[in-house]
């Protein structure tokens, strides 16, 4: 072919147009956000309220229980004001991770209930938990100390408040009571020697009286009889 | 994890004793078999099997020890098992047993 022809050729070929790149692969693929279940929103505030308002929060494994059993226990803790609560775990683990009790973390795994309450009553808790044995009780939170089984054990052995202060001012007070018992020692025994010292003589001179009585008696007629 | 939805049959069990301590973070697949074990299949399969939970705090790990009718003992430390396992080694126990029993009553019966 003539050159200037094939030139003119390779210049007007025909350049296919390149397939336009499809938006899948242009556009970043966009997850949706998933809006939270408004029901795990309302398990959340209720977790939330829940570990702000007691006082004292008990986690115990929960195997099977006959529901009567059940029952019978939730009426038992609710006379002394202690409220049995179920959560799901993947509710309270974020809370918690979040929150103080981080290491209460690891009770939360399995099948659990807490026992909550805003007094605390660990005595009445222990003896209707005793009852029912498929409720072990794992840990607790009372007070804001976080205790194990045999934490809460002798939590419970420990005397009310008011024996435990009266102990501790009668412990306090003890030092002064024995510094003043310690002074005044010496002239209480001082006292004491000396009533025993005048009792005895009251009661010897009371004997000699007697005695020189007597004597005076027989001098008497003998001296009436000498003077006759 | 898959568990196993079988039932645990405590035919043959005298007494289990789980022994854990809950604030490690081993003790699932302990804590998980124990709830298998306390069901209501499995309670009802037993009535006079005794099951005690021993919740302690020394950092030991977690143990199951099963004592069976006939004397034999299972242990089983948990910390580095899954639940299916100690109920897979726990079902194939009893399966063996089971069979024993059926032979034995077979021998009696012939």
């Amino acid at each position: 072919m003539h050159f200037e022809r094939q030139k003119l050729m390779a210049v007007t070929e025909y350049i296919a147009p390149k397939p336009a790149v499809p938006e899948k692969c242009i556009t970043p693929y966009i997850k949706a956000v998933k809006e939270e279940n408004g029901y795990a929103k309302l398990l959340r505030w209720q977790v939330v309220e829940t570990f702000r308002e007691s006082k004292m929060i008990a986690v115990c494994q929960h195997n099977f229980t006959p529901s009567e059993e059940m029952l019978l226990m939730k009426h038992r803790l609710r006379k002394h004001n202690i409220q049995v609560k179920f959560f799901p775990n993947e509710i309270v683990r974020p809370y918690l991770s979040v929150s103080k009790y981080k290491n209460l973390l690891p009770l939360f795994v399995g099948f659990n209930l807490m026992l909550v309450s805003p007094e605390i009553k660990v005595k009445e808790m222990l003896r209707i938990l005793k009852n029912v044995p498929q409720i072990n009780l794992l840990g607790a939170c009372i007070d804001d100390t976080i205790l194990s089984k045999q934490g809460v054990i002798n939590y419970s052995k420990l005397p009310t408040m008011e024996i435990t202060q009266g102990q501790v001012v009668g412990t306090l007070s003890l030092l002064a009571s024995q510094a003043c018992a310690l002074l005044q020692h010496s002239s209480v025994q001082l006292t004491a020697l000396l009533d025993q010292y005048i009792k005895q003589q009251s009661g010897g001179a009371g004997e000699t009286d007697r005695k020189a009585g007597e004597g005076q008696a027989e001098l008497g007629p003998a001296k009436s009889s000498a003077g006759l | 994890m898959a568990v196993p939805k079988a039932a645990v049959a405590l035919r043959h069990v005298k007494s289990v004793m789980v022994r854990f301590c809950p604030f490690q973070t081993n003790v699932e697949t302990t804590r998980i078999f124990l709830e298998h074990v306390n069901s209501k299949k499995a309670r009802a399969s037993n009535i006079n099997c005794v099951v005690t939970t021993d919740v302690r705090h020394d950092g030991s790990e977690p143990v199951v020890d099963i004592m069976f009718a006939d004397g034999d003992r299972l242990i089983m430390k948990g910390a580095n098992l899954t639940a299916a396992e100690m109920l897979s080694a726990f079902n194939s126990r009893c399966i063996a047993k089971d069979l024993k029993a059926e032979e034995k009553t077979k021998k009696k019966g012939a």
